[in-house]
């Protein structure tokens, strides 16, 4: 609460790599933006639980995670695992425009949604986001030895999809 | 660690010195291995820069806007707004109708202020909880209710620093914040018919008591610890 401009220039600051983060996670382009309004909105709300001095962007990451797990929670209860057909062509599809999806963005999007959640979120905070094992750990609060398996699970099954073999 | 752990962790530059090292003579002898290392730095060079896409194109304003709202409004009670259309009441009038809902709230409820052990009491022109409402927000916990007509439900700092809870009885639910005079109510709101009290979600909530509590909260609510800690430090 001491410097609010700060804070707000730092989530500013973070916004291209917080949309990088949530296109990893979530479908679409669009479900992504989303994603990143809704966790900005959290952050602001939130914004006296961060403490200055720590990593602004390992914080706001965390809470975007914690809400895509609860969208993805809230929407297992109203559909099957896996998005019908009609759904899954759209990925990597933004009807706003402002991502103009290149058919490698949209094949690796595809790829990444056949991860589970969980494999997911650590192969796009460690492999694209560029954080470390500990980093990771802290911010999921998982063991370090999870994180280090899930992300071998992912990234041999993303290999097998996507890779130059 | 399994080989494959110690084979990535190497990749990703997790290894410590020793290890490392031992690693790459391993590699350096094995071509499946070396061959493994090139496909997986290749495949982390693809998602990164096939990421990076995104991350490169221009922000929409939308998402600006969503932290320096033009009008300094903030963001979830606006979005509410918009999707469910509201009375847009002056404060004063919200205020007004607020201690009516109040005042209708107590009188209908098992709360009587016509006994000397009544619930609230007014102290410098505003209304303070008082006898067992008193009682309650000041030592009962969510997470451990007790028996008694009051039943505490979320527990959180408002964006002024005070802490807050919403209580419910037998026909109305409120809240109350702390203050150095005491539990200060904020709202009364009567109980839908045939309602469970025991709220733990705001969800379950008077949709009125939600709204309150949406416009004021700052963060999440307490947790079982915190809430614990917050009465051991007597509801600083």
């Amino acid at each position: 609460m001491d410097q609010p401009l700060s804070f707000e220039d730092g989530l500013v600051e973070l916004l291209p790599r917080l949309r990088r983060f949530a296109n990893a996670l979530t479908r679409s382009p669009a479900d992504a933006d989303d994603l990143v309004q809704m966790a900005i909105e959290r952050a602001l709300r939130s914004q006296c639980q961060w403490q200055p001095g720590t990593r602004l962007d390992s914080w706001v990451y965390r809470i975007m995670r914690n809400l895509w797990i609860d969208t993805v929670r809230s929407r297992s209860r109203k559909e099957k695992f896996e998005a019908p057909p009609e759904e899954a062509e759209q990925v990597g599809e933004d009807p706003s425009g402002t991502v103009e999806a290149s058919a490698d963005l949209k094949r690796v999007m595809g790829a990444m949604q056949q991860l589970p959640e969980e494999q997911r979120e650590v192969v796009a905070l460690i492999l694209i986001e560029g954080f470390g094992y500990k980093e990771v750990s802290e911010m999921l609060d998982l063991p370090i030895g999870t994180v280090s398996s899930r992300l071998v699970r992912g990234r041999t099954a993303l290999l097998t999809m996507v890779g130059d073999r | 660690m399994s080989p494959d752990e110690k084979f990535f962790g190497w990749l990703d530059g997790e290894l410590s010195g020793a290890e490392a090292a031992e690693m790459e003579a391993k590699i350096a002898s094995d071509p499946d291995l070396a061959r493994l290392a090139k496909q997986h730095r290749a495949l982390g060079g693809k998602l990164k820069s096939v990421f990076d896409q995104v991350a490169e194109a221009p922000v929409s304003q939308k998402l600006i806007d969503a932290v320096r709202p033009p009008a300094q409004v903030i963001d979830f009670q606006a979005a509410k707004s918009a999707r469910e259309p509201r009375r847009s009441w002056p404060a004063a009038a919200q205020w007004a109708a607020m201690a009516a809902t109040l005042v209708l709230g107590f009188f209908a409820g098992t709360f009587t202020p016509r006994y000397d052990n009544a619930p609230v009491k007014v102290q410098d022109g505003a209304i303070y909880a008082s006898a067992s409402l008193n009682q309650a927000l000041s030592s009962e916990l969510a997470s451990a209710p007790a028996s008694g007509p009051v039943r505490i439900g979320l527990t959180y700092r408002d964006q002024t620093g005070a802490i807050c809870r919403t209580f419910t009885e037998a026909k109305s639910s409120g809240l109350a914040c702390r203050n150095g005079a005491g539990w200060q109510l904020r709202g009364l709101f009567p109980a839908p018919e045939g309602q469970a009290d025991a709220y733990r979600m705001a969800a379950g909530m008077d949709s009125n008591l939600a709204a309150l509590v949406d416009s004021s909260i700052a963060g999440d609510p307490f947790d079982p610890a915190q809430e614990k800690a917050a009465r051991r430090q007597g509801w600083k």
